[in-house]
């Protein structure tokens, strides 16, 4: 009897074949009208003898039964589930919903990666007016009047006292002004020259650097420019080499080249054939220019050195055309 | 500047390659910006006489030429220039040779008639474009001989980049003193000394001579200009990319690309008297030698006879008082003019010439006797004639000062960071004509040449020994570690963060000039200050910015015009409102047009709008976690209705609003929405302090009610917060209606009180006072009425 009501329950259980199907099978032999319910309602017919062998029995049929219901209710569970999941399948290559595609400037991005360079050193932003007076663009910086660098500047002018800053360097005198040595700032910003063709815009980028110590000397500012351009080109064997060249605010003056990046020094149309590329300007902060923010010249010293953005960029990020950087076509922005 | 290598080696010749030596010159600061041969590779050409020239019997523009190159027997050889003809000596590229077009000659038969070889125009040989006929080779030439030898072509021309502090570098003795300095070598000692037969007198006198402390001038008759300069003279003028002229010219010309000297010659028969070195009169008139006539300005110092101004001094000579080929009697001029009173005067006139590029920088005034006297000497070898003496106006305590320099190996060691020997310091010295002696403790006290006008400060002679010793061998050094720990302020509000809130948002940064056209400025902020460049480049960069909408105007114009009409674009920057430190004001702001995203599965299409922009406003705003507001305002660029202040309190921060339609017509744009913000007023933020929050539950009500289209949801907000409720702790606008069921002119407005209390949990009886309260205020205050 017993047999045969676990034959005929593990055959619904198996046969059931979703839930509901699976808890009538429940009902039918659990429930309170149940097959085995109805079998131990009549436990009291039997002797006191045959009772519990037969309660037991009936406990271990209701045991194997609610574990044959338990496992085919996983069985039939997972069978949902897999279906559900395959009903909420995605094609998860598809675009992401609202994509924003926003992008810094990549002469904010040259910026950005220049003055955290020099962070790591130590140096302070310092950031200037780009309307600038004679003197802290010129006079202050050792270019008097009438001094040949003035001619090689092409000055835009708004009076003859006032003019647009011409180079980053008025901050070295604004900075000097308002702060006692030591220094160690950059200043990064724009510039502009009164020039407009294939190679030159009239308004670009150039980061200024300065130190002002007892102790800085030619041999560190060697040091530390040798150190900053591997950083910025990130290649730890480039090789740098240092021209004499003149600048009226330092002395000695230097221009620093490196290999070219683009034929690794063997010669091509952007390093004319020579394997090097010149990169920034640097030097001793000249006396005068000290002299000008009444620092001794005795007791301090400090260098000095300034670097164009827009070639820095272009050099990176293989840009051949200057002008690109002011055009602002998206096309452009966008690869950035 | 550029010379030869082969005139450079005349003076001094160092055992090193041409380019050795020119990246030795470059290192040692006197920068090579190239240096190409004169003419490229080519060899078999040899120098032959044109025996006999007749018509090719089958063309007439071909010449049959008979040319003996010093063989056995003369060549036969057919040639197409004009200019061929019997006795003329030519190139013969002969039959094997390689020209560097790469034209192999080969033996050819020409309209039926046999040519071994061929007769070569300048270009054919590379070192020109000439190619309107053949070369002719100087009559004395060897028949035979290599032509690059003849012509000289094994030479280089460098071309130099000189900086402005070395103007005694403006000549070939100049670069040889250089070359001298860095290969140790002794410069040949300069004495030149012209014949003087004549006894003509000239009177000059100086008026000024401050600005002209050394005057010379020296009449030479009986000069014969028709003369030709000689072969040696031109090429190196030519290659110094020095044109010809007439023999008179070309010495002077020579004189000053040999010593660094200008000089002038006047054709005397047209002076006026004597000659008197003065500054001009106001608007003076002067024709010049180059054609332009010019007004002077009481500034510039000229050369004047008795009647006039003559010559810019150090400028440029005069047309009416130049050599002609006619002229027989010219006065040469050789002078000193101080540095400054050169200095911008050419550039006054539109003019830049050789002799202001040179005294501008100085010019050796111990120079100008020699130089008299080497001009001279070519006139009479090239020219005939006969010189008078010298005349000199000298004013010697109006020279230059060569002060004494005192300069210590300690001052030098704590410059260059490292230690030189004494003896090389001292050697490097005497090289460089330095007048030294040496004091005790390795100092020395040091007296520059009259050649040198860089060398006046200590500075000065540091520079030159690093140069010297080569910068590249200087060592190396770290940096000290700056311990000095700045102030980073956590509350203030970068630019980058501000860049960086605004990328996140779709955002392309655009950098665009800082001038703007005037239009763009009427346009945009025709009430701002114009501050206007003098010199523009174009009026289309004539004005500075007060705003960045102009710049990103354009940009989104441009790009709209290339297809790109989704335009989410801002900048950062400086506006000017005048010309003062204070004026100069860090701006960032921003534009959007067209589609809020790019067409795309997951929505609909939807044009940006008003809320766009002050979304991204906000996520600017909020990282400085202070209060904002945005006010009803009107806006010359912005449309009325659609325009806002941005206010922090009662000071303004910024606009917002839509690009006004009449704007949007003008410029031909679509809608677009436009912000600006000054990041001062925005960057300063708050350190946060925790207060602690409530454990009891928070509750929210909903009411709805119906007040005029006037009434600003700010004005709403900001009156309930007003009251102060206690526990009312936050107040929500959720929704605007207007439309069916609610009159014209209203709006009903739905909004959402959170209220809170840190003590207890409010009951409804004790809600729905608090909200009845705050419904009554705004009956009373806004007549509104509450929809049921």
């Amino acid at each position: 009897m017993i047999n045969k009501i676990i034959t005929d329950a593990t055959k619904a259980i198996a046969g059931a074949m979703d839930l509901k199907a699976l808890d009538d099978s429940r009902v039918q032999y659990l429930g309170k009208k149940g097959k085995l319910t109805d079998l131990l309602k009549g436990l009291g017919r039997l002797s006191k003898e045959e009772r519990p062998a037969m309660g037991e029995a009936i406990n271990e049929a209701k045991v194997q039964i609610q574990k044959l219901i338990e496992i085919r209710k996983e069985e039939l569970e997972e069978v949902l589930l897999n279906q559900r999941l395959l009903d909420e399948r995605v094609d998860v290559t598809l675009p992401a919903r609202n994509s924003e595609k926003g992008s810094l400037h990549p002469i904010t991005q040259t910026l950005n990666h220049i003055q955290d360079i020099f962070s790591k050193a130590g140096f302070e932003i310092e950031i200037g007016p780009e309307i600038e007076d004679d003197f802290h663009n010129f006079s202050a910086l050792n270019i008097p009047e009438h001094h040949p660098a003035r001619a090689m500047h092409d000055t835009f002018y708004f009076d003859s006292n006032t003019v647009l800053r011409t180079h980053t360097s008025p901050v070295q005198i604004r900075t000097l002004e308002r702060q006692k040595p030591p220094v160690r700032v950059i200043a990064p910003g724009k510039v502009y020259r009164c020039d407009s063709d294939v190679t030159h815009t009239p308004m670009f980028h150039q980061v200024e650097g300065l130190i002002v110590d007892k102790e800085a000397s030619f041999s560190q500012l060697k040091g530390l420019l040798i150190d900053f351009l591997r950083a910025y080109f990130e290649k730890d064997d480039l090789k740098v080499r240092f021209r004499p060249s003149y600048f009226p605010f330092t002395e000695p003056s230097a221009e620093a080249d490196i290999e070219c990046v683009i034929c690794n020094g063997d010669g091509c149309r952007v390093c004319k054939k020579s394997g090097w590329l010149e990169v920034l300007g640097c030097g001793v902060v000249h006396p005068n220019v000290l002299k000008a923010v009444n620092i001794d010249s005795e007791e301090y010293s400090g260098f000095a050195f300034g670097m164009g953005v827009e070639r820095l960029a272009m050099l990176r990020y293989s840009v051949n055309d200057l002008r690109l950087f002011f055009e602002n076509d998206v096309r452009f922005l966008n690869q950035f | 500047m550029n010379i030869s290598t082969r005139w450079l080696r005349e003076w001094v010749n160092p055992d090193v390659s041409d380019l050795a030596l020119s990246e030795k010159l470059t290192m040692a600061g006197l920068e090579v910006d190239q240096i190409a041969p004169v003419a490229p590779p080519f060899e078999g050409l040899v120098v032959g006489h044109v025996v006999n020239c007749g018509k090719h019997p089958n063309a007439d523009k071909l010449s049959l030429c008979e040319v003996d190159i010093g063989g056995n027997e003369n060549l036969q050889i057919i040639c197409g220039a004009p200019n061929v003809r019997k006795d003329l000596k030519v190139a013969v590229a002969t039959v094997g040779s390689v020209l560097p077009n790469k034209l192999k000659i080969k033996r050819a038969k020409l309209r039926g008639v046999e040519s071994n070889g061929m007769i070569c125009s300048e270009s054919e040989m590379g070192i020109s474009d000439n190619h309107e006929g053949i070369i002719e080779l100087e009559a004395n030439a060897k028949i035979g001989d290599n032509v690059r030898t003849v012509l000289d072509l094994d030479d280089q021309i460098i071309e130099f980049d000189i900086t402005p502090n070395r103007g005694d570098c403006f000549s070939a003795l100049g670069v040889a003193r250089e070359v001298c300095v860095n290969y140790d070598l002794d410069l040949p000692e300069l004495n030149f000394k012209a014949e003087q037969r004549g006894n003509k007198s000239f009177k000059s006198k100086v008026s000024n001579p401050k600005e002209c402390p050394r005057y010379l001038t020296r009449v030479i008759e009986g000069v014969d200009n028709n003369a030709t300069t000689p072969e040696w003279m031109a090429q190196k003028l030519l290659r110094s990319s020095q044109q010809l002229h007439s023999p008179i010219v070309d010495i002077t010309n020579y004189v000053l690309l040999e010593l660094g000297q200008p000089m002038h010659a006047f054709d005397l028969s047209k002076i006026n008297g004597g000659i008197n070195v003065r500054s001009a009169k106001k608007n003076e008139p002067l024709e010049l030698l180059n054609g332009q006539s010019v007004n002077l300005s009481e500034q510039t110092l000229v050369i004047a006879d008795e009647k006039s101004a003559i010559a810019i001094a150090g400028v440029i000579g005069g047309m009416g008082t130049s050599t002609l080929e006619n002229s027989t009697e010219i006065l040469l001029e050789s002078a000193f003019f101080e540095p400054v009173a050169i200095a911008g005067i050419a550039r006054s006139y539109g003019l830049h010439t050789d002799a202001s590029l040179r005294f501008e920088r100085g010019v050796d005034f111990n120079m100008t006797r020699q130089a008299m006297e080497r001009a001279t000497e070519l006139v009479l070898e090239i020219c005939g004639g006969v010189a008078s003496a010298i005349n000199e106006t000298l004013d010697s305590k109006s020279l230059p000062k060569l002060e004494p320099i005192q300069i210590s190996i300690e001052k030098i060691a704590k410059v260059l960071g490292f230690d030189l020997d004494p003896a090389w310091v001292e050697s490097k010295f005497k090289f460089l004509d330095f007048e030294f002696k040496a004091n005790k403790n390795n100092s020395w006290t040091i007296t520059p040449p009259s050649f040198r006008f860089d060398i006046r400060i200590p500075a000065d002679i540091i520079e030159e020994l690093a140069r010297l010793y080569g910068y590249d061998k200087i060592p190396v050094q770290r940096l000290a570690i700056d311990a000095n720990i700045s102030n980073a302020s956590q509350t203030k509000i970068t630019s980058n963060d501000l860049s960086s809130a605004l990328v996140n948002r779709g955002y392309k940064e655009v950098i665009t000039y800082s001038f703007i056209s005037n239009e763009m400025h009427d346009l945009i902020d025709p009430k701002a200050k114009k501050i206007l460049l003098k010199n523009p480049i174009s009026d289309d960069m004539a004005v500075m910015r007060s705003s960045l909408w102009s710049g990103l105007i354009v940009s989104a114009q441009s790009n709209i015009r290339r297809g790109h009409h989704n335009s989410r674009f801002f900048e950062t920057g400086l506006c000017f409102s005048g010309t003062k430190v204070e004026d100069q004001v860090q701006k960032i702001a921003g534009i959007i047009s067209g589609n809020r995203y790019d067409p795309q599965w997951a929505g609909a299409d939807r044009a940006v709008d008003f809320f766009d922009a002050k979304s991204d406003v906000q996520a600017l705003l909020t990282q400085s976690k202070q209060d904002y507001s945005f006010e009803v305002a009107e806006h010359p660029a912005l449309q009325m209705g659609q325009t806002a202040k941005i206010m922090k309190g009662k000071v303004q921060v910024g606009w917002i609003g839509a690009l006004s339609p009449k704007l949007q017509g003008k410029l031909s744009m679509p809608a677009a929405f436009l912000f600006e913000l000054t990041q001062s007023e925005i960057e300063q933020g708050e350190t946060p302090s925790y207060e602690s929050f409530s454990s009891f539950q928070a509750s929210q009500r909903d009411i709805a009610i119906v007040v005029s289209k006037e009434v600003s949801a700010d004005e709403l907000i900001h009156s309930i917060r007003s009251l102060k409720q206690a526990d009312l702790i936050d107040v929500n606008l959720f929704d605007i209606y207007e439309g069916e069921h609610i009159e014209q002119g209203s709006k009903s407005v739905a909004l959402n009180l959170t209220y809170q209390s840190s003590e207890l949990t409010l009951t409804d009886e004790q809600l729905a006072k608090k909200v009845s309260k705050i419904v009554a205020h705004l009956e009373t205050k806004f007549s509104a009425k509450l929809r049921v």
